[in-house]
């Protein structure tokens, strides 16, 4: 063992800790003043030694304490140890406070006592740190003595310097023991080297080799050190965990060094940067570096304190503290109060520090001011690379002292933090250090350590060379910037303010206030909240999580999701992972309905009126299970969200579903008529429509079906590319497409179309549905108006149906071969009527039946036959005048299944049908006074006046123009309503004015501009359903 | 800032528009579309007050639709860095204010707001004066200086500052009602 000893310090000491080693033999002579028991350090040493060679002992921890020796002693040792730990992890960090208990020394007591002295030197340095701990430990003496040292530590010389050549003498020759690889299994090297250094302390030096080595860093290896290969394999004999059939290889003399030697970097500490403890109690803390002694390799460290007052006071008193087992427990870091400190009868002296000047409190050897603790390390103890302080951290550090290190980060700590290619040309600079302080200027170049800047005053020269430790980025407020680096990265924004070297921005999605280096930021234009998407989850989809739950991802953090669950009551954010997000949940397939019984679409504009966040309005963003959320640009959590029971918000401004894609007034015009414009064109309807039976009040359309039947979309890929068309059908995955410019139906993959519906393309399959579905009663009323307004039913809004409801007819109907105008195809596919003769003229009912079905049944119809009909604009309306029941059926029965009939044109299923529904029918088409055309077959047009409705449908009228002739009863399909010109006076035959009359001021297109007798009020209502009234005269 | 100017855009029409007026449609497409959007380059798109040309139409292959390039003049508002606006506040928090000016949302952070004013939080959070002569509120008029925009595709968003000599509250809800 001892042998093996001086080899391993050699090793150790070569890469840069000579001075190091120096300051401790200092350190070391005070000690042995003290007259502490050589033993304990001895032992302490030993370790020392372990842990470098690899900290065998962490595994070993159960065994060692076997060998522990009596509880008097074990105080004393435990300081020891802890000494040796500090040192240790310099070299290797693993050992934690675990082992500053010190128990598993113990067993080295015997073995230690032969170790020289000489190596002691290396590991004192460390007592001071861990003094504030061992304190209670202590006796008065000894602390006394501490203190001695310390303040007594810098007028010590050192007495012997290592030179160049010394080191170099202690590099390994040729006579020096070689160092032999050993294969061992996976995970057990540091079993291993514990294991033979049990053996070495069972067979004492008949065990020949000197050290054993194993590396963290190096798997399935351990080094041993031995003057032969004999002798490793004498000493690894037996081992469990060696293949002795491995080979032993012998590590070149040059290499040898390098085993053992710790890359270590340049390190380059200077006051005021920030730092982090690697080990002992302030693990992980930050601190303030106030002191540099480069000679020595310490730095004082200014650190918040973490400080168990009580126990500290017992310590200081003497008495027995007792033991926490639990040894991870760590005082949570608090500034040092003096009164409670006093309160607590700890003595604390007011001391000026004789190098600085600084007066500190002095409590059992550790030295505070106000409030923060400042202490000294070694080097080796603190990590300096990449440290990021949070503002947190910082803002503690600033508090209790007022005059403050002014600025928060501190210039050094940004220095540090700096990457290569830190500043790029074009960044704005500003100079903070030296004779150009405040300057700011472009970056023109960079090099290695210059850059080169021009500046923004005039005089100076064009550019500027200042070393990169002299700039700072610089912004200005209402800079837009991207962070990237640093907690918020990847997150975009706006500057507000700048404070020193910290800028405020306000985020762009989240509109919070977020603090960054101005280091950690560049200028952008670019907009975005960071990362947007993991996986194929994007911010703001909705999902279904695993717990059956779901919820829209408001937040995308680095490895999770931050989704706002669907719960109404109280917006409950949870933190999400990739995997427990289930499948994202398609937006199109949801509809649902608000208080009033609006229906809501995505994008819809809500208002929330009940639940936390009442009074809130904006889109809807999802829809799912009746739950909406909804997106309130002025809703500052959960990035704008809301989530609100479909059942708490009413819809504002109208569905966008309805009006957006209508064409508003079309809509408005049609509710108000209560008319089923669209129900003949419908006939592709059937898929969606409800039993026919429901027409009236129950059907309520469109709830579970696709919403994407009826929209418009357009074509992105395929042999359609580019094509616009309406969705008909769906299946699964697939959708039949109706081309708009072509007379076909394609098919079409889901996802090869936009379905960002074309807005300025009224939405026309959606809103006769919607109108259906919404009027469920007054389409009976207007049974015929198909067959009356031949351009009505081209869609009601003649101006832009003309173009198309042709088409559709004839894509949808085949047997109606071109028959754009209804008028046309009354006449125009005679030969059609024999293919149904089972409607016969003049039969109300299966004409009404084939009212529906208009542009497939024309055949059948019986007006067809009836030539009469062909060119008057309404033909039909004369003929049903007492709203006959067979008549209404079928009207009934058509809004709601516009799509059933047509294709079933002769089943007897849709007469028994319309009876029945006509049941609860409405009244009459036609109303008494209206002047009618009377058109018998074989007889010439007559003028009469309606007088009477009969309950059959038929009407009696009275022939002439002011129905003064011969009263005749008449079908309702050999009278038509006669058209009323300007300035006529007229009734209204339908809508909620139905009964009324009034004078026609106007005439627009197939509109007629009325103004009612009664109220006065000027309305615009369809001509179709304007009757003629005879002359005023009578 | 509001400017007076013409914007040229190639328009789709339907074919089914066609028809005598043609023309008219175009331009209710035209006001439909255009009206109340935002670009960056022009800002917002106020109100169209005329129609400059109306180009040949062609016709695309395929759709039937017509393309019309159409010039048209309009009223634009495009919020500038340093404009001084007007704008009402519509809430308030404890990291600044927001405000619209028209189609505009304005923020204004509590760096950017006079350090004598400080945020009150409960039922109307505002920031008042120490003396509590000057308050901030939801609906107070506010003058401003915009010092920095962003402008998305549908929006345009301002951040503003009212530490500045002669901005601040311009008229007080709580006073005028």
């Amino acid at each position: 063992m001892p042998r093996r000893r001086e080899e391993e310090y050699d090793d150790e000491m070569e890469p840069e800790e000579d001075e190091d080693v120096e300051e401790e033999y200092e350190d070391e002579e005070e000690e042995y003043d003290g007259g502490k028991a050589g033993k304990k350090r001895r032992r302490s040493d030993f370790i020392d030694d372990l842990a470098e060679e690899d900290d065998e002992e962490e595994e070993e921890d159960d065994d060692d304490e076997d060998y522990g020796g009596g509880g008097g002693k074990r105080k004393a040792k435990k300081r020891s140890g802890s000494h040796f730990f500090e040192l240790e992890a310099q070299v290797d960090t693993d050992e934690e406070e675990e082992e500053e208990e010190g128990e598993d020394v113990d067993f080295i007591v015997d073995t230690g006592a032969e170790l020289p002295d000489e190596d002691d030197e290396g590991r004192r340095m460390h007592r001071r740190p861990l003094l504030h701990r061992e304190e209670d430990q202590e006796d008065f003496e000894a602390l006394e003595r501490t203190i001695h040292e310390r303040y007594g530590r810098r007028e010590v010389e050192y007495d012997d310097e290592a030179t160049e050549v010394e080191q170099q003498a202690l590099l390994p020759s040729v006579r020096d023991p070689k160092l032999w690889m050993v294969k061992c299994a996976i995970g057990r090297e540091r079993e291993v080297a514990v294991c033979l250094m049990q053996k070495a302390i069972d067979k004492g030096p008949e065990l020949q080799i000197r050290s054993v080595v194993a590396l963290d860093h190096l798997k399935n290896y351990i080094y041993i050190e031995a003057d032969k290969e004999a002798h490793v394999k004498e000493a690894i004999k037996g081992m469990r965990n060696i293949f002795a059939s491995a080979k032993i290889m012998l590590v070149p003399i040059k290499e040898m060094t390098d085993v053992l030697s710790v890359e270590s970097k340049a390190v380059d500490i200077s006051r005021d940067t920030w730092v982090r403890m690697k080990t002992g109690t302030y693990k992980g803390d930050l601190a303030k570096v106030v002191d540099v002694d480069n000679v020595r390799q310490k730095v004082t460290l200014k650190l918040i304190p973490r400080i168990d007052l009580p126990a500290l006071a017992a310590k200081l008193e003497g008495r027995e503290v007792p033991k926490k087992k639990n040894k991870t427990f760590n005082p949570p870091p608090r500034f040092m109060n003096m009164d409670e400190a006093r309160e607590l009868h700890i003595r604390v002296e007011r001391r000026r520090d004789p190098m600085t000047g600084d007066y500190f409190e002095n409590i059992g050897g550790m030295m505070f001011k106000d409030g923060f603790l400042y202490k000294s390390f070694s080097m080796k103890s603190i990590s300096t690379q990449n440290i990021q302080p949070t503002f947190d951290e910082l803002e503690k550090f600033r508090q209790p002292s007022e005059n403050g290190d002014g600025d928060v980060a501190s210039l050094s700590t940004l220095f540090a933090n700096r990457k290569k290619g830190h500043f790029m040309k074009g960044d704005r600079v500003i100079v903070v250090k030296g004779d150009l302080k405040n300057l700011k200027g472009w970056v023109e170049k960079v090099e290695e350590d210059t850059v080169h800047i021009k500046p923004n005053e005039k005089g100076l020269p064009a550019t500027l060379a200042i070393g990169d430790r002299e700039l700072c980025k610089y912004f200005e407020p209402g800079n837009h910037v991207k962070v990237v680096a640093g907690a918020t990265e990847g997150a975009t924004g706006m500057v507000v303010s700048v404070e020193g070297h910290v800028v405020n921005i306000v985020s762009d999605t989240t509109k919070e206030l977020l603090r960054v280096f101005a280091d950690n930021i560049v200028e952008s234009s670019e907009v975005t909240t960071g990362v947007t998407r993991i996986g194929e989850y994007e911010l703001h989809d909705l999902v279904q999580l695993d717990d059956m739950s779901f919820g829209v991802i408001i937040r995308v953090e680095s490895e999770a999701f931050q989704v706002l669950k669907g719960v109404p009551e109280k917006p409950e954010v949870a933190l999400v992972r990739l995997r427990e997000i289930k499948f994202k949940l398609d937006r199109k397939n949801n509809g649902t309905q608000d208080r009033n019984g609006n229906r809501l679409s995505v994008k819809d504009v809500v208002k929330i009126l009940e639940g936390p966040c009442k009074g809130k309005q904006g889109p809807v963003e999802h829809i799912y299970k009746g739950i909406l959320f909804v997106y309130d640009r002025h809703h500052l959590e959960h990035a704008g969200f809301i989530c609100a029971k479909a059942q708490s918000c009413v819809l504002v401004g109208g569905s966008r579903a309805n009006v957006d894609r209508n064409g508003g007034s079309l809509h408005s015009k049609f509710t108000k008529f209560g008319a089923p414009p669209r129900a003949p064109l419908s006939p592709m309807r059937s898929p969606r429509g409800g039993p026919p039976v429901n027409s009236a009040g129950r059907f309520r359309g469109g709830r579970g079906h696709d919403n994407l039947v009826g929209a418009i979309i357009k074509i992105r890929m395929g042999p359609h590319k580019g094509c616009n068309g309406i969705v008909k059908e769906v299946k699964g995955n697939a959708l039949r497409v109706e081309l708009e410019a072509q007379m076909r139906i394609v098919t079409v993959n889901r996802d090869q179309i936009t379905d960002n519906v074309n807005v300025s393309t009224p939405f026309r399959e959606k809103s006769r549905f919607g109108m259906g579905s919404e009027t469920p009663v007054h389409p009976s009323r207007t049974p015929l108006r198909p067959y009356m307004t031949p351009m009505r039913d081209p869609g009601a809004t003649p101006v832009h149906d003309g173009m198309r409801t042709p088409m559709r007819d004839r894509a949808w109907n085949p047997y109606t071969p071109m028959s754009p105008p209804r008028d046309d195809w009354e006449d125009g596919n005679p030969a059609s009527w024999g293919s149904s003769p089972q409607y016969q003229p003049g039969s109300p009912p299966s004409r009404t039946y084939e009212a529906p079905t208009p542009g497939y049944g024309d055949a059948g119809t019986p007006r067809d036959s009836n030539p009469a009909y062909a060119n008057a604009p309404s033909p039909y309306l004369p003929s049903t005048p007492g709203g006959q029941p067979p008549m209404t059926p079928s009207s009934a029965y058509l809004p709601g299944t516009p799509g059933g009939q047509p294709m079933t044109p002769g089943s007897g299923g849709l007469d028994m049908m319309s009876p029945v529904v006509g049941g609860d029918n409405e009244g009459p088409w036609l109303l008494p006074d209206i002047l009618v055309n009377v058109r018998r077959p074989g007889e010439d047009g007559d003028i009469g006046v309606v007088r009477e409705v009969l309950p059959d449908g038929s009407c009696r009228v009275a022939l002439g123009s002011s129905g003064s002739g011969e009263t005749i009863t008449v079908l309702p399909n050999e009278i038509e309503v006669v058209a009323p010109r300007k300035s006529d006076k007229i009734k209204i035959m339908g809508g909620t004015h139905r009964g009324a009359t009034g004078k026609l001021i106007g005439i627009d297109g197939t509109d007629g501009i009325v103004k009612l007798d009664i109220t006065f009020d000027v309305k615009i209502l369809d001509l179709d359903i304007l009757a003629k009234l005879p002359h005023v005269k009578e | 800032m509001f400017f007076h100017i013409v914007l040229e855009r190639n328009m789709q029409l339907h074919p089914r528009h066609f028809g005598r007026d043609l023309r008219d449609k175009l331009v209710s497409k035209l006001m439909k579309d255009v009206e109340g959007t935002c670009s960056g380059r022009h800002g917002f798109v106020v109100a169209i007050t005329g129609i400059e040309s109306v180009g040949k139409g062609l016709i695309r292959d395929g759709t039937g639709f017509v393309t019309f390039p159409v010039k048209y003049l309009c009223v634009v508002f495009r919020p500038f860095k340093g404009e001084i606006l007007e704008a009402v506040v519509t809430m308030v928090n404890k990291m600044g204010f927001f405000a619209e000016a028209g189609p505009v949302q304005i923020f204004v952070s509590n760096h950017l707001i006079p350090d004598d004013m400080e945020f009150q939080s409960g039922d109307v959070p505002n920031y008042t004066t120490s003396d509590g002569s000057v308050k901030i509120q939801k609906d107070s008029e506010v003058r401003l200086k915009i010092i920095g925009t962003r402008v998305d595709a549908t929006e345009i968003f301002c951040i503003g500052t009212i530490k500045d000599d002669f901005l601040g509250v311009i008229s007080d809800p709580g006073s005028t009602s």
